[in-house]
């Protein structure tokens, strides 16, 4: 003897409930297969159901006159050997198909009866997990009122998701890394069993202020970015509608690769290792050691508002007069520090133990960082250049330097220097003194930051201006005076028109 | 209630053999048949109908999606269905299950198809030439005008070899025959001289819209419409069904060109099992087709030829068993693995087919092990 | 091995004369095919040369004629159907997705289905009304069916032959106004593989595709762009379903921009899936959106104003010149 469930069918073709009408039997009442057992309406007609089981009725589950819906039993059977078991659709528990122990009859193929509710997942091949919807063998055809199939989407356990939140949002990879390898044994709430620890689809972690301003790429500037490592939220974007172009990708990337550290290489076997001081570094430090020694320097910084500059530089680059030519912010800083040396000259002069030559020239120098070290290659008398000639001479000065190229005479009767720290990343810094000259000029990084705009706090592109001065020539209000006209003009380029 | 002075009866609602002018020619072809032979009818007219209580039982248990019903329709698909050869090529409809048992056709292959197992399936080269089911109203009967074109073609009619010269039935009932493709494969029919019997089976109802509703003329007039000879029969009686049939196949496989038969039944049960025949028809229609019902009928000319209780007795029990064995292999049915899908939807290499099955695979990998 | 130059019409009329010569299974069967040749006259001569078992006028009856010949099909012949005109198809669209598009799979490959149905399609001929439409995309839509559209003539010989060798059913869109172009034919070359799509034409900086009358239409457009210093590629769809995606994806890493030209409306059409794949399958190469020039979304106009409502070379730049200006 089993005790059998038969759960209300849908008989129409997507019904989804039906009124019980009229029993046709009572408990205690034998029943036999295809024996008419109650009436029901449905939304489209009455309709009888036949018994599916053979033996004595136990229980009417639903009394005449209710709904019920599809799916739900609504009699049990104390049904004799031969009889079937019937699931509702979604029911994992495979409650009330309690089978005849001894009843060999497979189910799927898979499972033996006394395991039914596992015979409802059955095989994993591809499929069955529709049919696992459906309950084993013997099953509803229609789906009732539970539509299609409940969402198999593995949801992560409360320890998986602040794991999860944790890496997302940079911290330590260590916790991250121990909760998604822990399989939920780290949190409270236990991941149901059987799964597998992979990880749940990870959603980023809020996004913050200063880029809710969105990312304007390409597709393929996007791919660049992604194969290059580069953060398109940290690339400041130069090009015409705003958008990250591919020089933008290419300078953070090489930024990063060159200015910031990428590893953590090892020592080495050694306790000490000896480089030899020769060649450029030896130059360098002689000449940092005249400069630095002999020089009182003296530094001052100004922080300005330079999304002027940037506009100015993105119109530039959309100019066909400026095409093909590079063009940044350094541009208009070297064209700022030009006219800034104009209004106060002294900045632009050599010391000499018995007198001070101010130089009605300027020759412009460009700290430029090669793999040999720092070299100072200068522009000569820049004041005469337009803009465009200009930017090709740094463009040049850039690439010469670059290659290595740059020849001695192009490094000496410098006048003034500016060092672009910005392209190291730096905010800005205390440079020192190029020898023979009494100022230099830090172009740090151009970055978002919070700036008060009309009595508003706003994001704009905020700049720190600094400058190292020799105090034998140049005193705290020539140099105050030379860097707010350099920072002036970084915020309003128009400046330059004087 | 459609019967015309041209109806032709052989076998009275009585189970007494008629005899006049209309059906002599045919009476012949029955005296020609065994005890055996007749006997077969009977049989197979009993367990179809057994095997149809069934399905319809299964489909209210909720083993069935659907059931579609041939209650009723027992004599004119078991007589029509002996009337052709094993050679001949048949296109049912979707109701000819008596016709598919005895072509050869398992009858859970129907199972199959209202579980939601396939659409069909099976080869008709393997089972009795008898083609899929179509549900698309009126569609076989061109793709039975086209076969036969083709037997038409290879020259396989009218050479006088019985083995080799082959006929086309084509089942479509009372509703199909106003659809376009019907005509249109009676204008193919008629203009190529197909080898090919239309058999109409007119059950007098199309889900819920009586044929006075498709057609203000008897539905064999159609026929002659088309220049096609035409015959009206009492579809309930087994013999005429046998006997018009065989004639009409014999004359089309002769090369004689196509026949039509509007074989006059009734839809004793409901279109589907999702339809409900209480709210549009009368139950005093239900007693005068009853009245006429093909198994009653036949089961009282075999008692007067002689039957024994033992014969029916034996065909009660093959009927039991048949459905007592429809039962157990429809709780046995398994669901098709989700790869079904793809196979076969092309007969040639397809990469869209190839694509989205490894999708699904891996998607469906995705999941894991979980229950 | 010599090239003919010979009209469209001709080279698959020529086509089909060799698949009926190489198997006698093999059947035409259409209105109009037999001794007028079809009123393109693309059988011409082969009611003569074959007979009317071979070659046969079927009644006035589109449904009819797809329907028969999917019985025929299951007798063991090959019909290769011919629908007059692209306008008429309508009349067969259930026979042909309801039945041959799903018979094989509902036969679960018990049998097959060999049918060609051929459409004369398109506009440019100044003809009345359902004699200009380009209704591919219903079929391309269609699981089960092949869709091709050959723009040459060497395509139209080889293509036909294919298509009637295929033991799936293959729906086959003839350019109609293309039909008394010439072009060379190579009756012995190799055949390309049915679904390839080709690059007909090589450029460097915008990818433009089509099928069909549309293919010579694009040469003009990327000859024009060629004046003026713009290097378009072209390449010819030849087959819609399915669609060979690697030459285009192919061409759009090396461009990073995408035209896709059709004569058929553009709403929900082949256009349409190709922008979507290829904006799937080429994202990271994209610089400008895949643009789609198409007939615009109404009913195909009188003839007089067909001109303004089919897209034409200036159409095309148009939307080249829009993909540049990303």
């Amino acid at each position: 003897m089993a005790v059998s469930e038969f759960p209300l069918p849908d008989v129409g073709e997507g019904l989804t409930e039906a009124e019980i009408v009229h029993w046709k039997v009572k408990p205690g009442d034998a029943v036999a297969v295809n024996q008419v057992l109650v009436e029901i309406e449905t939304a489209k007609s009455l309709v009888e159901l036949p018994s599916p089981f053979a033996g004595t009725v136990a229980e009417l589950l639903v009394e005449e006159g209710a709904t019920v819906e599809v799916g739900r039993p609504i009699i049990r059977v104390d049904s004799t050997a031969g009889s079937i078991e019937l699931q509702a659709p979604g029911d994992e528990e495979a409650h009330g198909s309690i089978t005849d122990a001894t009843d060999p009859r497979p189910r799927h193929g898979a499972a033996p009866a006394a395991e039914a509710p596992d015979a409802a997942a059955a095989s994993s091949e591809p499929g069955s997990g529709e049919s696992s919807d459906e309950g084993g063998g013997a099953v509803l055809v229609g789906y009732g009122s539970k539509g299609g199939h409940a969402s198999r989407r593995r949801r992560p356990s409360a320890a998986e998701k602040s794991a999860a939140a944790a890496v997302a949002a940079g911290s330590a990879g260590g916790a991250g890394g121990a909760a998604a390898a822990g399989a939920g044994s780290a949190g409270s709430a236990s991941a149901p069993a059987g799964q597998s620890a992979h990880a749940a689809p990870v959603r980023p972690a809020s996004v913050p202020a200063a880029s809710a301003v969105p990312i304007i790429a390409k597709p393929p500037i996007r791919k660049l970015a992604k194969d290059l490592g580069v953060d398109l939220t940290t690339v400041t974007p130069t090009g015409l509608v705003g958008e990250v172009t591919r020089d933008d990708v290419i300078r953070e990337a090489t930024q990063a690769s060159v200015f910031r550290n990428i590893q953590t290489p090892e020592w080495g076997e050694e306790r000490e290792e000896r480089i030899p001081v020769k060649g450029v570094r030896k130059a360098i430090a002689t000449a940092m050691v005249t400069s630095a020694f002999t020089a009182p320097h003296v530094s001052v910084f100004s922080d300005v508002n330079a999304t002027r500059t940037m506009e100015f530089v993105k119109r530039l680059k959309a100019s066909p007069d400026f095409a093909g030519v590079r063009i940044s912010p350094l541009l208009i800083m070297a064209k700022a520090v030009i006219w800034a040396v104009q209004r106060n000259p002294t900045v632009n002069s050599t010391w000499t133990d018995k007198e001070i030559v101010v130089h009605h020239y300027v020759n412009l120098g460009i700290a430029a960082a090669t793999p040999r070290g720092l070299i100072v290659p200068n522009i000569k008398d820049a004041q005469n250049l337009s803009l465009l000639e200009l930017a090709q001479a740094l463009e040049q000065l850039t690439i010469t330097a670059r290659d290595g190229k740059t020849q001695p005479a192009e490094m000496s009767k410098g006048t003034v220097t500016i060092t672009n720290l910005g392209s190291y990343g730096m905010d800005t810094g205390t440079p020192i003194l190029n020898p023979g000259e009494v100022g230099i000029v830090a172009l740090g990084a151009i970055k978002q930051k919070p700036w008060v705009i009309d009595g508003e706090v706003r994001p704009a592109f905020v700049t720190t201006v600094g400058a190292s001065f020799d105090h034998r020539v140049v005193d705290g209000d020539v140099a105050s005076r030379f860097t707010a006209d350099i920072a002036s003009v970084l915020e309003e380029p128009a400046l330059l028109l004087d | 209630m459609s019967t015309t002075e041209a109806t032709i009866q052989l076998l009275s609602p009585e189970g007494t053999i008629v005899r006049n002018a209309a059906n002599e020619p045919y009476l012949p072809l029955i005296d020609q048949l065994s005890d055996q032979q007749l006997q077969d009818f009977h049989r197979h007219m009993v367990v179809i109908r057994r095997f149809d209580i069934e399905a319809g039982n299964l489909q209210r248990q909720g083993q069935l999606a659907l059931w579609i019903p041939s209650l009723g329709q027992e004599g004119a698909q078991v007589g029509s269905a002996f009337g052709a050869r094993d050679h001949d090529h048949i296109f049912p409809a979707y109701r000819e299950h008596a016709v598919a048992r005895i072509r050869g056709v398992d009858p859970m292959r129907i199972i199959e198809m209202l579980r939601g197992i396939s659409h069909g399936g099976w080869d008709p080269a393997e089972r009795g030439n008898f083609h899929l089911y179509t549900l698309v109203i009126g569609s076989q009967t061109l793709h039975a005008t086209g076969y036969a074109m083709g037997l038409g073609l290879e020259g396989r009619i009218g050479t006088g070899d019985p083995n080799s010269d082959t006929a086309v039935m084509v089942y479509f009932g009372d509703g199909a025959s106003s659809q376009g493709d019907v005509s249109e494969a009676m204008v193919f029919a008629a203009s190529y001289q197909t080898p090919q019997v239309f058999f109409l089976q007119n059950n007098h109802w199309a889900i819920s819209v009586p044929v006075e509703r498709q057609s203000r003329t008897p539905l064999y007039l159609r026929g002659t419409g088309f220049g096609i000879p035409s015959f009206q029969i009492d579809g309930n009686d087994v013999l005429a069904s046998y006997a018009v049939t065989r004639h009409s196949m014999d004359a089309a496989r002769a090369g004689e060109g196509p026949r039509f038969i509007e074989a006059l039944t009734y839809r004793m049960g409901a279109h589907t099992t999702s339809d409900d025949p209480t709210k549009y028809r009368e139950n005093d229609e239900l007693t005068y087709w009853s009245e006429r019902d093909p198994v009653a009928r036949y089961e009282a000319y075999l008692r007067a030829r002689g039957a024994d209780e033992a014969f029916f007795a034996d065909v009660a029990t093959e009927a039991e068993d048949l459905a007592a064995d429809t039962r157990k292999r429809t709780l046995e049915i398994v669901d098709p693995p989700a790869s079904k899908i793809f196979d076969h939807v092309y007969s040639d290499d397809h990469p869209l087919m190839r694509e989205q099955k490894a999708w699904l695979e891996r998607y469906e990998a995705s999941f894991g092990g979980e229950a | 091995m010599s090239t003919e130059n010979l009209a469209l019409a001709k080279a698959i009329n020529l086509g089909l004369q060799k698949a009926l010569a190489d198997d006698d299974r093999v059947l035409l069967m259409g209105e109009d095919i037999g001794p007028l040749g079809g009123v393109f006259r693309v059988t011409e001569g082969l009611h003569a040369e074959f007979g009317g078992s071979r070659v046969l006028d079927t009644p006035l009856a589109e449904s009819g004629i797809v329907g028969t010949a999917i019985g025929l099909a299951m007798r063991g012949f090959r019909p290769v159907c011919e629908i007059q005109f692209d306008g008429f198809i309508f009349p067969g669209f259930d026979q042909i997705t309801s039945q041959l598009a799903k018979l094989t799979s509902r036969h679960e490959g018990a049998m097959r289905f060999p049918v060609v149905i051929r459409v004369p399609y398109g506009g440019h001929i100044g003809a009345v009304e359902h004699h200009q439409e380009s209704p591919e995309a219903y079929f391309a839509h269609t699981a089960g069916l092949r869709v091709l559209s050959p723009a040459t003539p060497q395509d139209g010989y080889s293509m036909i032959q294919q298509a009637i060798k295929s033991d799936d059913p293959v729906m086959f869109f003839e350019p109609k106004s293309r039909y008394w172009q010439k072009g060379e034919v190579d009756r012995d070359a190799e055949p390309v593989p049915m679904h390839a799509s080709r690059v007909v034409r090589t450029g460097t900086e915008v990818t433009v595709v089509g099928h069909g009358a549309m293919v010579s239409t694009l040469l003009q457009a990327a000859a024009i762009a060629a004046d003026e210093g713009t290097s378009i590629e072209v390449i010819d769809l030849r087959s819609l379903s399915p669609i060979d995606y690697d030459p285009i994806v192919e061409s759009v890493r090396k461009t990073g921009r995408l035209v896709v030209a059709q004569e058929a409306p553009g709403n929900v059409s082949v256009g349409s899936e190709i922008a979507a794949t290829i904006a799937e399958r080429a994202f990271y190469s994209l610089e400008a959106p895949v643009l789609r020039v198409s007939g615009f979304d109404a009913p195909f106009p009188p003839a007089k104003l067909e001109s303004a409502y089919l897209p034409d070379a200036d159409r095309v730049l148009e939307a080249v010149d829009r993909a540049l200006a990303y």
